[in-house]
């Protein structure tokens, strides 16, 4: 850890649906350049850990600062802390109907109010770092299910975001396509871009993270290094879960 | 067997009635046109021509039934023998003629304009650029197209041009004197704002005429033979005094 | 199919709408044979009810000018006025119709009873009697020309029925673009605005291009409250000259031409908007 303020602070998050916990008493903190991957099995409360960092869910109790501004309260302005979060999903979300370069640079000249000249020549080399500059002008239908992923990393890399959140990004590719996705995303660590990642993706984990974050139901289960986490797992949950998958 | 007995008999019984009892003749009527003919509080059809015709019937020896059809639908439906014959206030026109028959005349109708009574107008040439109304097919609407230079509206009822005239959406309307009067004088929540200026000199008087079929004689004959004994017996100052006043 | 195609086919259901760039369509029965690409038979029908119908008035107007064309020389204002009515009650409803559709979309409890309230009631409500209700009733407080009552009935009436499909549209649009809008930092307008709108409105185009045709034959309706459209015009000749036959043949036969027209019009925008590729 090169500097002392994290960029994410989640202090005692609680997240309900009805009576369920979804996310019980988390403590997370990210720091600048800091590769984390959260993994767990299904329904444990992962993604919503993730969605909640940019507040597409919202969260009940406990605190979480992006930078030292509280996302949930009811004044933060969400629209300019979201400018600084990229997000990545498990289906994509590109927009249908823009070419891939304009869905590169919708939200740059819409939201940053850069012209757009200058905003297709910031997103050209975001396309050549993901590899499919010669689909510039095609629409998401004309994609593969691993082009449209790098399509939308490179979309939410053109808003120059401190911190890259993937959500489960591979887990909607045919197996052939997933290592594609994965070496962009190895590539992006490389360069120290900050990264918090659900994922199912072992190797990844192993790879790439600094830190390896284990949940089972809404709750930070054990964390610590690849190491640590992989060859000598404390927990019995932990344990369990790397017995069934590994 | 027994139920095909009663069966012939019953039809024999209704054959018989028929042929036996008064000539029933079906008369259209859009309702809509007081005093002359409206339907009342009690739903019924009443009016001068509806009591005329009644006393014609009964003087001549036939039936009327009255149909409520509605004003711009009635010349077509005689024509396609929905039924036999017109008794709406229809002014006998050089035009009309020429498309069905008509009776004696039963009544005699001149044009009037009608205004608010804020209004300045004296004359329908007053209204020059503004909007008068009339119902659709009327006399009163022909009349109003003759002036050059007012902008006519056609209704499909007069109530409806009455109603747009107190609203201000109209400068002035024109339809028959009877029912000018019964709008500008007697009607609740019209009388307060309306009033006939003028009579419009549409170069002759106009008469109502019952309609029928053209060619249809024998019915023609029955409905005259009421009309002239309604006259003979002076009912027609009593339905004057009934119904317009 | 390219071989990127054939992978992309392999993978993900959930994202089909992606895939083929075609988008789920509302299913509207209300009225209109707008002629589809791959509906041939429906295009010739088309084609033969539009060419007919010309042929037939022109055949008509020559052989028996006396009234054919009287009649024909008789109606222009009026398909003018049918036009106008037609065309700025579209332009409106459109635009109450986007309203309502979101109103009917918002988490505000306040605004979403009133737009909920305002289609029900509207929808309950026959057009004939809003059109007499708003003239004649309503008139009795506040003077309506006839021609502005006109487009307010049938703005406020087919305002409900565009509420309904921009809201059915807008709904079909899967949340992840709403998400992904989002977490771009778009506030939720300009999601609406950049985002799920341009997507919606192809779904929307079909059922609306419905609307229109329907609306168009709708104001057939206003004759009543004195505008002199085409079928007042032809009420008027029909009603002075006793050519019913005649009279409204012609009529009949222009309106449909009209209608042809328009669904002409909207399905050339429809296939301007539909793929993506």
């Amino acid at each position: 850890m090169n500097e002392s303020q994290p960029i994410i602070s989640i202090r005692g998050v609680y997240k309900f649906f009805g009576r369920l916990a979804a996310l019980e008493n988390i403590d997370l903190d990210v720091y600048p350049q800091e590769r984390i991957v959260v993994i767990g099995p299904s329904g444990s409360g992962k993604s919503t850990l993730l969605r909640a960092v940019n507040q597409l869910e919202s969260i009940d109790r406990g605190t979480l600062q992006v930078n030292g501004s509280d996302v949930s309260h009811p004044k933060a302005d969400l629209n300019k802390i979201r400018m600084g979060l990229g997000m990545v999903f498990q289906n994509f979300n590109l927009f249908p109907h823009k070419t891939v370069l304009e869905n590169l640079t919708l939200a740059p000249i819409k939201l940053k109010k850069i012209p757009r000249e200058q905003a297709e020549e910031q997103a050209y080399p975001l396309l050549d770092k993901v590899g499919i500059r010669d689909k510039a002008d095609k629409y998401p239908s004309k994609l593969s299910g691993g082009e449209k992923q790098r399509v939308a990393i490179a979309r939410a890399l053109a808003m120059n975001p401190q911190i890259m959140l993937f959500d489960e990004p591979t887990s909607a590719l045919d197996p052939e396509m997933i290592g594609e996705v994965l070496d962009v995303m190895k590539d992006l660590a490389l360069e120290g871009m900050t990264m918090l990642v659900v994922s199912h993706e072992m190797g990844f984990a192993r790879e790439v993270a600094d830190r390896v974050v284990f949940m089972d139901e809404g709750r930070i289960v054990e964390r610590g290094t690849p190491e640590h986490f992989f060859q000598n797992p404390q927990h019995p949950r932990t344990q369990k879960f790397l017995s069934q998958i590994l | 067997m027994w139920k095909k007995t009663l069966f012939a008999f019953l039809l024999v019984l209704v054959c018989a009635s028929v042929a036996w009892g008064q000539k029933t003749i079906v008369f259209a009527v859009d309702a809509t046109w007081p005093p002359m003919e409206y339907v009342n509080q009690d739903k019924d059809i009443v009016g001068y021509s509806i009591d005329y015709m009644t006393a014609a019937g009964k003087l001549a020896g036939f039936e009327p039934v009255f149909k409520n059809t509605p004003w711009d639908g009635i010349f077509a439906g005689l024509q396609g023998g929905n039924y036999d014959a017109i008794c709406s206030s229809v002014s006998i026109t050089e035009k009309r003629k020429e498309a069905m028959d008509f009776s004696e005349p039963y009544y005699e109708v001149r044009q009037a304009l009608i205004v608010p009574r804020d209004s300045d107008a004296e004359t329908i040439q007053d209204l020059k650029g503004k909007k008068v109304g009339a119902q659709i097919g009327t006399t009163g609407y022909f009349a109003i197209k003759e002036v050059e230079g007012v902008e006519p509206e056609s209704y499909d009822e007069i109530g409806l041009a009455m109603r747009d005239l107190k609203n201000g959406n109209l400068a002035g309307v024109v339809c028959d004197d009877p029912v000018a009067a019964n709008y500008a004088k007697q009607k609740e929540g019209f009388q307060k704002n309306l009033q006939i200026v003028s009579i419009l000199d549409t170069g002759q008087t106009e008469h109502y005429g019952i309609a029928v079929q053209k060619g249809n004689e024998d019915l023609l004959q029955l409905i005259n033979e009421g009309i002239s004994k309604v006259k003979e017996k002076g009912l027609e100052e009593k339905f004057k005094k009934k119904w317009i006043k | 199919m390219s071989h990127a195609e054939q992978r992309a086919q392999q993978s993900n259901p959930r994202d089909t709408e992606e895939e083929t760039g075609q988008s789920k369509r509302i299913e509207v029965t209300d009225s209109a044979a707008i002629p589809d690409k791959s509906d041939k038979g429906l295009f010739t029908a088309w084609r033969v009810s539009c060419f007919g119908a010309i042929g037939l008035i022109i055949l008509l107007c020559s052989v028996k000018p006396d009234p054919y064309l009287d009649i024909l020389l008789f109606v222009p204002d009026g398909v003018l006025v049918t036009f106008e009515v037609t065309m700025l009650s579209i332009v409106l409803s459109l635009i109450v119709g986007l309203i309502t559709g979101l109103g009917r979309l918002s988490g505000n409890a306040f605004i979403n009873l009133t737009a909920s309230t305002y289609v029900e009631v509207v929808r309950g409500i026959p057009l004939l009697v809003q059109l007499f209700y708003i003239y004649y009733a309503i008139g009795t407080f506040t003077q309506i020309p006839p021609f502005t009552a006109a487009i307010i009935a049938l703005t406020v009436c087919y305002g409900a029925y565009m509420g309904e499909i921009f809201r059915a549209g807008i709904d079909s649009i899967d949340p992840g673009q709403t998400e992904a809008a989002r977490s771009l930092g778009f506030s939720r307008w300009q999601t609406m605005y950049h985002v799920i709108i341009p997507q919606a409105m192809r779904t929307i185009l079909p059922p609306v291009g419905n609307e229109f045709i329907a609306l168009l034959k709708d104001t057939s309706l206003v004759s009543i409250i004195a505008v002199s459209d085409l079928l007042r015009r032809g009420r008027e000749f029909a009603t002075s000259t006793f050519d019913y036959f005649e009279t409204f043949t012609l009529v009949a036969l222009i309106y449909l031409l009209i209608t042809l027209f328009l669904s002409k019009i909207v399905n050339i925008m429809e296939n301007r908007v539909t793929p993506y590729e």
